[in-house]
Order: structure tokens, then C-alpha cells, then sequence
């Protein structure tokens, strides 16, 4: 039994992903300064934005760009919209908005943010060539700790694409003291082994191994490394060595189970089997659902029958099979019940409904068995990734079952319009009917010529009311009569006098309020020219109401009425979609299932071999039958 | 015997590497299914829009529309709990909020509190402001405006910000064009 046929797996798993920090996407860090609110529509969308409704602050920012109500913010609220697609997933929408805005119109941090989580995100469902173009948009450098995290992700996409030298010469250029640069050394040192460059890489994971660790991010990270480094110089057949690193590992932690078998093979390379002993026999009393716990009912045995304890080897390997056998049980119980689909909805089912968005994270697992068995597996892009678009198609297929209820009222809103249009039509027509604009137009029209000859003649009478009009008629009829009398009459005299003096005193007062009549008609005349002018406007929206409510309640009809389809068929098919991705997401999870079986099935025929082995032996050998179970 | 197992275990050991790698890759099945989930969300997310227009055209026609808004400046000498808004004299709004939802306010969001019909004409709206203000003591305080409601709709600010020279929050009611 050789250790690196057994362990390959192990270091193949430890150097097949490159690791990243934790994976924390702000899209609201696009917008980092306070916005000036120039539009109270972009406003509105900035206050649902900030309470991380990303799709509500979509649909309303959709809604007031189609209603024209942002005039002076529609570059901002474009952009907007990008980080708002971004926020849902919509890589694609995303980058088709950045392309065409992010110009160097824009400020260079909301430019270059814009574009690095855009890579983010294409980097998280893999498409790698748009995330390594987005990053190459980047002008100039990222604001703080951002800047190690691009760096970083740029050595990823490069790893993932299998293009090590690249990805070599970026971190080896790039300089950098925070957490970051560890992540960066060790991704580093994972390029370098991939390269065979051991003795490259050595250093790199030797010093992050002995790193101080100010938080367990980081120490899970020093053991990593360390784990990395130990088994690369296992397979290199350097035992000594890698026996210093791998004690280095903390004995309860992730990386614990790996380092206790790494060191198990290490002592047995030098052939210190009984030194072997110990960290294997520590793995036997932890938990079997892990690949190292599970390679030890091997190794255990193995050594047993190395130190010629050949019953005690025997005695492990039988275990080791009803082990096997019973763990590879309950894996087939799980596969069936992850085909029986009850898999998502279990996951999801502590899910707080309603809250969307590409950063959401699972926050807890239900305790199934299934679930146990796939930990990393849930854990990956992958899966995270296809959970969410699963997430958001349910949380789309509620929000339109919702508008589907509106429906219903919306076509009692349309009849309830036909109605009262209906209804209103005999009162419309009676008060239309009832006012002529044209002959107030034209009356008015009188009183204005009027006016303007009162004051060319500055005839003051011409101002004079309805009373004072009257008093100077008679005084006029009085005069009128006394003209024809005796001149010589004394009586007759008085009386023309009289008159004359009354006509006098009438006169007097018109003239003395002329000034201040003749503002207040010229102003009665402007106010009346406004309201002439509303009048006619009325008039004319009123006639044009008449005509356009109906067409516009038809025209809303006949949007109701398209609308109602397509959210049938929509919500059939986001729901197919949906039922897609639980498939794809179900065949994946059975996929690792069934991998974890084809290991125990391995592990389960080399047991039998070395059963059967011991068995010949002990068969065959006189003496060595007592050593051996029956 | 034990060669052979070897041989076995090698076969086996190489199988599971590879496979541990195709796994941890994700694939075209993934990409294909994440183009189609990408592309139908963005057909809902066009039909959302459609139906809130949609809705809000039949509750609420542009000329007799009434939008009032509420915005907060820094907050420093005022923390709002709560706005009840009167128009004409009748309660129309009266809203309570979360902290989240002041928060939001302060980044520079602005809330759409109310949305109506009113006739054309003259109309008064008085908005009433009750939080937390200098001292953290209870504080209610009132605006009015009158305003003229012409064809067409009409778009009215509640602004609370902070006047430093009197270190006392500001309320205002502001008209937009």
C-alpha cells in the first residue's frame, strides 16, 4: 500500500482551488459618497437601494425612466441600474450598461469599483475571460484593502484558466502587507507546486506556515499552507521534512484530519509504524463522514500488520468494511432522497423570504443527512450560484403571482372608468353647452374698445356707476328741458344754475376718481384676460378629455389585456426554469454523493485484498494462523 | 498480490484526482442554465415595470396626480420616528419608521410618502413631524403649505434637515416644478 496513491486525492483536493478571502460584495460600495438628490424619483429609488431592495428600487427606476421623471440624473441613475442588475445577478445587463456609461466622463472611483465587481461576479459564475476584461478596465489603483482584493482576483482568474506562469509573475510582482498578500502567497505557492516547482514554492508556504495569526481566517489559511507544503514533500518523498510542517497544523481545526494522516504517512515512510500509530488512531474517533477519518481504517490496519500485529490488522479491516458498508448506506439513503427533490426546499426553508440579491449567503443548514454530506460542496461557486438563481426564480414566480391577483382589479378600474366617462357625458355636455367662450371673448373684446376711448376722450362719465350714471342722465334731462325755457325767466335761471352747479359737482367727483377707475377697469380687463384664458383652456382640455379618456381607458385596456398572457407564461416558465435548476443543482449534489461512494467502494476493495492477504498468510504460514482472525 | 493492489489503487487514486478536478470547475450545464435564468429574470424584471407604470396610470392619472416626498438632511439635532400629513384638512398618510428606513433617509434617499388625485385648484397640506430632537427630547413640530393644484401632476418636498445657526432641525414644505 503506497501513501501517495491514497493521499493523492487529498493533494490534488488542496491544490485544485485556489483560495480566496471571504467573499463579501457590497454593491452599494459602487456608490460610496453621499448622493445629491437633483430628480425626487432617483430619490425614491436611492431609498429602497439603501434598504438593499434591489429589485423594488430596479422596477421603480425602470418605471421613471418610462414616465420621463428623471431629467437631470440619467447618467446617475443608469449607472444606478447597473449596480441594481448587479445586485440581482444580472451580470449581462450589468455589463452592457458599464460598457456603454463607465467613459471618462465618469469619476475614476465609481468607474473603476463599477468594474471590479462586475469581475467579481463573472468570476463567481465562471466566466473568466469577461471577469479578466473587466479587471483589465481598471485604470489606476482601488481605494484600500480593494486594491489587494483585485490583485488577488486577477491571480485567480489567471489559476482557474490553468495559466500558472501568468499568474506566477503577477504575485510575484505584487506587494502588499495585509491579509490579502497571505491569500496571494499561498495561491502563489499552489501555482508553483502545479508547476512541479517545489522547491519554488517551498518557502512561500514554509513562511506562511509559520505566520502569526491574528484572527481564524488567517490561521485556517497558515494551516492550509501548512497541509499544502506537507504533502507536496510527501509525494516528493521528503517524509523528514514534511513530518516538521504538518505537526505545525492545529490538532482541532479544518485542516486537523489531513495533517493527522499526512503525519501518519510521514512516520511510515521512514518506517516508524508505530509512530504512525498515534495520529491515525486520534482520526478513528472522529467523525467518518470525512475523507481522512475514512483512509484511516486503512491506515491503521496497514501498520498493524507492518508491526506483524496481524490479528489487530485483521480485526481493523473487518471493522473497517461494516463501517464502510453502513456509511455507504446511508449515502445511497441520501441520494434518494436528494432525487425525491426535497433537497432545496429543506435548505431554503429558514430562508428569509423576501430578501434578495447576488451577496445574499445561506446562513444555516438544516440538519439532514444529505446536508452533512455536503458541506464543501454547498460551500463552492458553484452551488452558491445556481442556489441563488434557484432563490430569486421562486422569489420572481411569488412577486408575479402577486401582479396576477392585481389583474383582476385592474380590469374592475377599467370598467369603473368606461362608467363613469358614461355617466359624466350628459352633465359634460350640459356645462359646455351652457358657457360660449366665443361671446365672452367677444364682449370682452367690446369692453376693451370702450376702455381705450374713455381714455382717449378722457371721458370720465364713460367710468362712472351704475348710480352716478343714472344722476348724471337726469342732470342731462334737466338740462335738456331747461334749454328750451324763457332765458329771461328768473326762475328758469336758477334752475339752469342749479343745474349747472350739480352737473358741476358730478363731474367734479368723476374727474377726481378717473385715474385710480381707469387702474381698476384696466386691471378688471387683465384679470378677466386670465381667466378668459383658463376658461378657453378648460374649454379646449375638457373637449379634448372627451374624446382621449375613452381612447386612453381603451389603450390601458388593451395593455391589461396583453399583460395578462405574459404573466401566465412567464410564471410557467420561471417556473420550469426553476425546476431546471433544482435538477442541475440535485445532479450536482448527487454527483459528490456518488463520488464519496466510489471512494468508500476503493477503500472497501483494498480492504478486502489486505483481509484476504492476511488471511492467505496466515493460511500458508505455520505459526502466523494464531496471529490471524478467522 | 500487493503489486497489484497497488496498481488497483493507483487507477483509482488518479480517477478521483481528475474527477475532483472536473467537480470543482463548474461547467457549461451551469453557464447554459445561468444564460436562461439570467435572460427570464430580465424579462420579469421588464414586465414589473410595465405593471407598476401600469398601475400607477390607473390609480393615479398624471393630472390629477399628487406625489409628496420626504428627505432628511444630516440629523444631527433631529431623529424622526414619525410623519402624518393632512390634506385639505383629512388625514391621508401617517407613517411610522423603522430604523433601517431613517437610515436610508440620511444616506440621501428620499421616501415617497403619499400619492393621490386632487382636483385642480387650492389646496392646503400641513405635514406633522414627531421624533427625537436636541437632547434626545420628544419633539413634534408642523408645516403648511398652500398650494395651487394646476393640470398636470404636482410634486411636493417635506424636507427636515438641520439649521446650525439655531442648532434646531428645519421643516420645510417645498413645491417642485
Amino acid at each position: 500500500m503506497s501513501k501517495f496513491t491514497l493521499s493523492a486525492g487529498i493533494l490534488s483536493a488542496l491544490l485544485s482551488l485556489p483560495v480566496y478571502a471571504k467573499d463579501e460584495v457590497v454593491p452599494q460600495g459602487v456608490f460610496t459618497a453621499p448622493q445629491i438628490v437633483r430628480d425626487l424619483y432617483y430619490g425614491d429609488v436611492l431609498f429602497h437601494f439603501y434598504q438593499d431592495d434591489y429589485f423594488g428600487s430596479l422596477t421603480r427606476l425602470g418605471a421613471s425612466q418610462v414616465l420621463g421623471r428623471l431629467t437631470q440624473q440619467r447618467d446617475e441613475a443608469e449607472l444606478l441600474q447597473g449596480a441594481l442588475y448587479l445586485s440581482l445577478g444580472q451580470h449581462v445587463e450589468a455589463g452592457r450598461i458599464f460598457r456603454s456609461l463607465l467613459n471618462d466622463n465618469v469619476a475614476d472611483g465609481v468607474r473603476n469599483r463599477a468594474w471590479f465587481y462586475l469581475a467579481k461576479v463573472w468570476y463567481q459564475r465562471s466566466y473568466l475571460a469577461e471577469a479578466e476584461q473587466a479587471l483589465a478596465s481598471i485604470k489606476g489603483k482601488l481605494p484600500g484593502p480593494m486594491e489587494g482584493e483585485r490583485q488577488l482576483l486577477a491571480a485567480q482568474v489567471l489559476l482557474y484558466q490553468e495559466r500558472y506562469g501568468e499568474a506566477i509573475h503577477l504575485l510575484e510582482a505584487w506587494q502588499s502587507t495585509d491579509d490579502s498578500a497571505s491569500y496571494a502567497r499561498f495561491n502563489l505557492g499552489v501555482a508553483l507546486i502545479r508547476q512541479d516547482r517545489l522547491d519554488a514554492a517551498a518557502p512561500l508556504l514554509d513562511g506562511l506556515g509559520m505566520s502569526g495569526a491574528a484572527s481564524q481566517e488567517m490561521a485556517a489559511l497558515r494551516d492550509k499552507a501548512n497541509v499544502a507544503l506537507g504533502f507536496a514533500l510527501l509525494k516528493a518523498n521528503r517524509p523528514a521534512e514534511a513530518r516538521v510542517i504538518l505537526e505545525r497544523v492545529r490538532l482541532r481545526g479544518p485542516q486537523s484530519n489531513k495533517a493527522l494522516l499526512g503525519l501518519g504517512w510521514a512516520e511510515s515512510s521512514e518506517n516508524h509504524f508505530r509512530e504512525a500509530l498515534a495520529p491515525w488512531l486520534e482520526l478513528q474517533n472522529r467523525d467518518l463522514l470525512d475523507a481522512a477519518v475514512q483512509e484511516s481504517y486503512l491506515a491503521v490496519p496497514f501498520a498493524y500488520a507492518k508491526l506483524s500485529a496481524n490479528r489487530q490488522a485483521a480485526d481493523t479491516y473487518v471493522h473497517a468494511l461494516g463501517l464502510f458498508r453502513e456509511e455507504g448506506m446511508r449515502l445511497d439513503q441520501s441520494i434518494a432522497a436528494i432525487r425525491a427533490g426535497g433537497m432545496l426546499d429543506a435548505i431554503l426553508q429558514n430562508d428569509a423570504v423576501g430578501a434578495q440579491g447576488w451577496y445574499w449567503q445561506l446562513a444555516e443548514l438544516p440538519d439532514a443527512p444529505e446536508t452533512r454530506y455536503l458541506y464543501h460542496l454547498l460551500a463552492s461557486n458553484e452551488f452558491q450560484e445556481g442556489l441563488k438563481n434557484y432563490r430569486d426564480l421562486k422569489a420572481m414566480q411569488h412577486n408575479l403571482g402577486a401582479w396576477n391577483q392585481s389583474l383582476a382589479a385592474f380590469d374592475d378600474m377599467i370598467e369603473t372608468r368606461r362608467r363613469a366617462h358614461v355617466e359624466r357625458q350628459p352633465k359634460l355636455r350640459e356645462a359646455l353647452g351652457g358657457v360660449d367662450v366665443d361671446k365672452l371673448e367677444s364682449g370682452r373684446n367690446d369692453f376693451e374698445s370702450r376702455l381705450s376711448l374713455i381714455e382717449r376722450d378722457h371721458d370720465v362719465v364713460g367710468l362712472a356707476n351704475a348710480a352716478e350714471h343714472q344722476q348724471w342722465m337726469k342732470i342731462e334731462r334737466i338740462e335738456a328741458a331747461l334749454a328750451d325755457s324763457d332765458p329771461a325767466d328768473r326762475a328758469f335761471q336758477e334752475m339752469r344754475e342749479k343745474a349747472r352747479m350739480l352737473r358741476g359737482v358730478v363731474y367734479w367727483d368723476l374727474s377726481a376718481s378717473y385715474k385710480a377707475r381707469l387702474w381698476r377697469e384696466k386691471k378688471q380687463l387683465r384679470e378677466l384676460d386670465v381667466a378668459l384664458k383658463d376658461a378657453r383652456k378648460l374649454q379646449i382640455l375638457v373637449g379634448r378629455a372627451q374624446v382621449d379618456a375613452p381612447q386612453r381607458t381603451e389603450e390601458l385596456a388593451a395593455r391589461v389585456g396583453r399583460l395578462a398572457p405574459n404573466l401566465e407564461s412567464l410564471s410557467a416558465r420561471l417556473g420550469a426554469a426553476a425546476d431546471a435548476q433544482r435538477r442541475y443543482l440535485a445532479s450536482v449534489a448527487v454527483a459528490e454523493l456518488e463520488a464519496q461512494k466510489d471512494r468508500l467502494a476503493s477503500y472497501t476493495m483494498q480492504a478486502q485484498f489486505a483481509l484476504a492477504s492476511i488471511y492467505d498468510q496466515a493460511a500458508t504460514t505455520p505459526g502466523l494462523a494464531q496471529g490471524a482472525a478467522p | 498480490m500487493t503489486r497489484w493492489i497497488l496498481i488497483l489503487a493507483a487507477v483509482l487514486a488518479s480517477s478521483l484526482a481528475m474527477g475532483q478536478d472536473v467537480a470543482s470547475n463548474p461547467g457549461s450545464a451551469f453557464k447554459g442554465l445561468d444564460q436562461d435564468v439570467q435572460s427570464l429574470k430580465k424579462e420579469v424584471l421588464d414586465l414589473n415595470r410595465e405593471l407598476f407604470v401600469l398601475e400607477e396610470e390607473l390609480l393615479f392619472p398624471a393630472n390629477t396626480q399628487v406625489a409628496v416626498f420626504v428627505s432628511m438632511d444630516v440629523g444631527t439635532f433631529f431623529s424622526l420616528d414619525s410623519v402624518t400629513l393632512k390634506l385639505d384638512g383629512k388625514e391621508v398618510g401617517n407613517y411610522l419608521y423603522t430604523e433601517r428606513e431613517a437610515a436610508a433617509l440620511l444616506k440621501g434617499g428620499v421616501q415617497r410618502l403619499y400619492l393621490g388625485n386632487l382636483k385642480v385648484g387650492n389646496h392646503e397640506m400641513v405635514a406633522f413631524f414627531s421624533g427625537q430632537g436636541p437632547h434626545e427630547r420628544d419633539y413634534r413640530r408642523g408645516a403648511t403649505l398652500t398650494f395651487e393644484k394646476g393640470v398636470g401632476a404636482k410634486y411636493v418636498e417635506l424636507k427636515i434637515s438641520d439649521r446650525q445657526s439655531q442648532q434646531q432641525p428645519e421643516f420645510l414644505i417645498k413645491e417642485w416644478e
